[in-house]
């Protein structure tokens, strides 16, 4: 038989979490909105976006332009390959940031050589793990001052992302850059998902949604395919990057919104459990007190 | 009535215009585009500037910070980060960002920084300009 007062602790402290819980699913659905809202006004974009360049490219003549630039020479061992992984800022999201990783470490494992691997994280959760896998011995670079939050995604920040990863390629010191995020397939299912960024090739581009795909007979560019693609190219990965900034956003606080349901739901079943208990110890006792009261009382009568 | 095509103007943020126009005038990288209703098929890069399209023999004109136009002969599709009506540009916003801009090109920055600044300075003066232009 447990203690009552024992009891009484574990009630008082499952309600001071059901309160933490309450508030953070409370939080999180109001963030889920504003994320959600911001979705849908930028899916649009993001998946003509890559519908349109799909059709441009394929009436792009051939050209030696910089971001096309398969380097074919360079053996598969030494390419140099960046990984741009979103995670989440914060934990206590269910299974959001446990899914990205895994799905992350799976590619790393198909790298051929781990020192060429740089990993350019957002997220606190995410830039945490690497690190100390690092420190475990298991290499895979991250890059240290790449430090971006994934709350409130801006097109500021998705801007110095692109230039940034676009110049390190410019340089070689990225031979093939790869985008790690989680698509939100529908409202209950999420996936983690790869997109590869550089170099251009043309079959890696998705159909769009709506699977509107226009044929267009020899386009011309202005001023030059060359000129126009320098341009193109960086909006292009700024345009996706910004894009899976806002899908990552709304899948964390989707999957942190129903794990806090979940604890919530959980947390009161407890207390429910456990005040059950509580009142047939309540009960045993007070059971017990009367009987040694009978007892005490028939024993002075005798 | 002036024959028309399909215009889709999509930013980051939303859908800025999806519908028939008889006439699209664009700043491309090398100077003003007119496109109209059967024009051949084109890709070219937009930096920030004005946008004027004749809707019903009213111009509308907005204001568009980098993008890409792909034109067809029956369509075209322009796809920008921001694209803003001239009453919609928050003057204040934009004067501040010009004063920032500004005040960090008076430092000394990497070359780098300098057309980062130079960029964030174009978008601030092309909202003021639009919106003083076409909304008093």
């Amino acid at each position: 038989m447990p203690n009552i007062r024992e009891i009484r602790e574990r009630i008082g402290s499952i309600q001071q979490i059901l309160k933490i819980t309450n508030a953070m699913y409370l939080m999180s659905s109001s963030k889920l909105k504003k994320a959600r809202a911001s979705l849908e006004c930028t899916e649009p974009y993001f998946y003509k976006l890559q519908s349109t360049i799909e059709s441009v490219l394929e009436h792009t003549p051939h050209t030696r332009q910089l971001y096309f630039d398969r380097r074919a020479d360079i053996p598969e061992d030494k390419r140099k390959k960046g990984y741009i992984v979103i995670t989440g800022d914060k934990g206590l999201c269910g299974s959001y940031n446990h899914n990205i990783m895994k799905y992350t470490d799976q590619k790393l494992d198909e790298a051929v050589d781990l020192d060429n691997c740089y990993l350019f994280v957002m997220g606190q959760v995410g830039r945490m793990y690497y690190q100390r896998r690092i420190n475990s011995g298991k290499k895979a670079s991250v890059d240290g001052e790449f430090l971006y939050t994934t709350q409130n995604p801006t097109l500021y920040r998705a801007r110095e992302i692109a230039e940034l990863v676009l110049d390190k390629f410019e340089k070689h010191e990225l031979d093939e850059v790869y985008l790690i995020y989680t698509d939100m397939v529908s409202s209950n299912v999420q996936e983690p998902r790869t997109l590869r960024l550089l170099p251009f090739e043309r079959k890696h581009f998705g159909k769009a949604a709506d699977g509107t795909m226009k044929k267009l007979p020899k386009a011309s560019f202005m001023p030059s395919p060359e000129e126009v693609m320098n341009y193109l190219i960086p909006q292009y990965a700024k345009g996706i990057i910004y894009g899976a900034m806002v899908e990552a956003f709304c899948c964390e606080q989707q999957s942190r919104m129903t794990a806090m349901d979940a604890a919530t739901t959980s947390a009161k079943d407890m207390i429910k459990d456990l005040s059950l208990r509580y009142n047939r110890a309540r009960q045993a006792a007070i059971t017990q007190e009367i009987t040694e009261v009978c007892g005490g009382a028939q024993s002075v009568e005798e | 009535m002036a024959r028309t095509f399909h215009l889709e103007i999509i930013a980051t943020d939303r859908i800025f215009f999806s519908g028939e126009t008889e006439h699209l005038v664009v700043t491309a990288i090398d100077g003003l585009l007119g496109i109209m209703a059967g024009h051949e098929p084109l890709v070219t890069s937009l930096p920030t500037g004005e946008l004027k399209y004749l809707v019903d023999g009213v111009w509308k004109y907005a204001a568009i910070s980098e993008g890409f136009i792909q034109v067809m002969p029956d369509s075209s599709i322009i796809l920008a980060d921001t694209c803003e009506l001239p009453e919609e540009i928050d003057i204040k916003r934009a004067q501040e960002a010009r004063e920032r801009a500004e005040e960090r090109l008076r430092q000394k920055q990497s070359i780098k920084e300098y057309y980062e600044t130079q960029a964030a300075l174009n978008r601030a003066m092309n909202r003021l300009k639009i919106s003083q232009k076409h909304f008093k």
